[in-house]
């Protein structure tokens, strides 16, 4: 097990930049999660990881060791891949020991390392058989002990998860998370799944067009994203975005969202230093579903961080636990998370809470963070 | 329901009808193709009298192999009376050797240029492609200039060199075809692992590779049994392959015109080519297809 850092790696494909300027480095023990839509370069990344493609520029240490120019098989990795990759014309305990059997591993610890792989993921029973006799779900189990049973410096996961059907998908990924957990390895794992990369992470690197957007732990992508596309790419459903002014009034801030009428006044609950250069100008008021839900208890009283305004309600989405209401402002569709008990009838108006203490404010030509 | 009875019974005598003609066609094609074959049989299993007595078509009355034993053991390819056997051996020698090194060879370049693509893989196969669309007539000359120098001038193993230089073209296309089809994360998956070029080659490729092995034999087997022209050209006398040497017989004009003969040696040249097809057939259609899916 080791640590593993990017510095400046880049990769380009003749004219085309795929990857621009990496940097990360995770310890030892950590649980990378590379997340972003297709075509990002996450791929292109666990790749160059990987050694199956070459960096154009920068360097990949796993531990102290400088490994550009290292060949894969003496990286010290193991991979899985998306397909499983599984041999067709071997038994599992071959597709298992196959890495074990070029590096010239004797019989009797090949032996031992498939009974205690095959243990720990349960497949003993499947050891015997052909790949193309097996589920997915086994087939991603044989895979993973391809990995395992070879202890690297890191795992490599190559979207793993998404040949699974829903269900399988969420008890691999618990599986996954508790073998990470009692093995304490170094994991890289690329998926476009924000869920999965949410509950997975110790730390997250969101990307876009090659591009590095934000590397940071789950919680603080999501409390804290860096810009309008991280911001909408975490969570389900994903943040509210609403054109609106940040005012001031009696040294207090407010976002001011115009709608026909009355404008809705939000006024801040905290303003750090970097708001203040935006005042009377156009912002991006940036609130997640759950943080606006139904009038709370207390959101009268002063000085609450919470702030009520009435909209009509135009569709509700019933979850059982939540129920998602949509309503229009500024000509935007925006949802509510509430709780069903306190579930409107569209076409009805109700009193909203939001919680001012978990907003975001993006500039609306940068789309950064303020 | 009074309907759909008299619907279905209208439908099912117009099924009749249609059925009736189909395979009134099909047999009439079959006839066209078969008969050529039979009365090549029954005419190598008459004696001579009996072909000079009855008409081409009639069935032999006596049943004999004299002309088969005779085209196998004694036959007079041109001055030389040994019959076809060696000339047999000859095609055997030729057509193995050949067989078997254009199709690995076929196997390594398609997978070179499907898994380990390098800088001008596609104009390695384009060029390849377009060796398949050369007609033999083009090469005879320069073909045997270098077989000349290389000193393997009519000799079998000339024989075998320019055919798995002509077959490769084909042998490379279709395991190129095939290949594609294999997802390449079998080989990376292979290459961390620690495997390298040729232990992947062995171990994971070619053990998946059946099917197409069996496209590539049987095309490459009938190809260079049957060739005539590359034998007359560059073998020879003693070394001519079986197609040569049943020309030579079927038109050796001295004496009386031994036509259960000649149909029995032409029935023999044809022999082996046939055992394949049957035996593998069915595997040649599945291969051929195989790879077309995805392409």
């Amino acid at each position: 097990m080791a640590s593993l850092t990017l510095d400046k790696v880049r990769k380009a494909f003749g004219p085309v930049e795929v990857l621009k300027e990496i940097n990360l480095a995770i310890d030892d023990g950590e649980f990378l999660v590379l997340v972003g839509p297709s075509g990002c370069g996450k791929s292109t990344l666990l790749n160059l990881i990987a050694g199956l493609e070459t960096s154009t520029d920068g360097e990949i240490r796993i531990g102290d060791r400088v490994i550009n120019d290292v060949h894969p098989k003496d990286r010290n990795i193991a991979m899985v891949f998306q397909s499983y990759a599984l041999y067709p014309n071997m038994t599992v305990r071959k597709n298992i020991t196959f890495g074990l059997e070029i590096r010239g591993v004797s019989n009797e610890e090949r032996d031992k390392a498939v009974a205690d792989v095959a243990k720990l993921l349960q497949i003993e029973p499947l050891l015997d058989r052909k790949p193309s006799q097996l589920s997915g779900g086994q087939r991603q189990r044989v895979a993973m002990g391809r990995a395992l049973v070879r202890d690297p410096d890191i795992f490599l996961f190559d979207e793993p998860l998404s040949n699974l059907d829903a269900k399988l998908r969420v008890d691999m990924r618990t599986e996954i998370k508790k073998l990470h957990q009692r093995l304490g390895s170094t994991i890289v794992y690329v998926t476009h799944d924000q869920i999965e990369a949410m509950t997975l992470a110790s730390r997250i690197a969101v990307m876009k067009d090659g591009i590095l957007q934000q590397f940071d732990t789950p919680q603080n992508i999501y409390e804290r994203p860096n810009n309008m596309f991280v911001a909408g790419f975490i969570g389900s459903p994903s943040m509210n975005f609403i054109n609106a002014t940040l005012s001031e009034d009696n040294g207090k801030l407010a976002v001011t969202i115009p709608r026909g009428g009355d404008p809705i006044v939000l006024p801040l609950f905290e303003a750090p230093e970097s708001y203040h250069g935006y005042v009377g100008k156009d912002v991006v008021f940036g609130i997640r579903p759950e943080a606006l839900t139904h009038k709370r208890t207390g959101s009268d009283e002063p000085g609450s961080q919470y702030v009520n305004f009435d909209s009509k309600v135009e569709v509700i989405e019933p979850t059982g636990a939540d129920t998602m209401t949509v309503i229009e402002i500024a000509g935007k569709e925006i949802v509510a998370r509430v709780r069903p008990d306190r579930a409107p009838t569209p076409g009805e108006s109700m009193t909203f809470s939001a919680d001012m203490s978990q907003i975001s404010l993006f500039d609306p030509d940068t789309e950064l963070r303020i | 329901m009074a309907d759909i009875q008299t619907y279905s019974h209208d439908a099912g005598w117009k099924h009749t009808v249609l059925r009736g003609l189909l395979y009134l066609v099909l047999i009439l094609f079959a006839a066209y193709y078969l008969f050529p074959l039979i009365v090549m049989i029954s005419t190598s299993l008459k004696s001579l009298d009996e072909i000079r007595e009855g008409s081409l078509i009639s069935l032999p009355r006596v049943v004999t192999f004299d002309a088969w034993n005779y085209a196998w053991n004694e036959a007079c390819v041109g001055v030389e009376c040994t019959g076809i056997k060696i000339y047999f051996w000859n095609s055997v020698k030729m057509a193995i050797p050949a067989v078997l090194i254009s199709t690995f060879l076929g196997a390594i370049n398609g997978y070179a240029l499907t898994k380990w693509r390098f800088k001008g893989a596609n104009i390695v196969f384009a060029l390849l492609l377009f060796g398949c669309f050369i007609p033999f007539q083009v090469v005879l000359l320069p073909m045997s200039q270098v077989l000349g120098k290389l000193g393997l001038a009519s000799s079998t193993p000339g024989l075998v060199l320019v055919h798995v230089v002509y077959g490769l073209c084909f042998t490379t296309l279709f395991f190129r075809n095939y290949y594609v089809s294999i997802p390449d994360e079998l080989v990376k998956a292979a290459t961390i692992d620690g495997a390298g070029f040729f232990t992947i080659f062995w171990r994971i490729i070619l053990p998946i590779s059946t099917p197409i092995i069996v496209v590539s034999v049987i095309w490459q087997f009938t190809q260079i049994w049957n060739d005539f022209l590359f034998g007359a050209s560059f073998a020879s006398g003693a070394n001519a392959p079986m197609t040569v040497a049943l020309n030579n017989i079927v038109n050796t004009t001295t004496g009386v015109k031994q036509y259960n003969v000649d149909m029995a040696a032409a029935l023999l040249t044809g022999l082996p080519t046939l055992l394949v097809y049957v035996l593998a057939g069915k595997y040649f259609v599945r291969g051929l297809t195989a790879g077309s899916v995805k392409g």
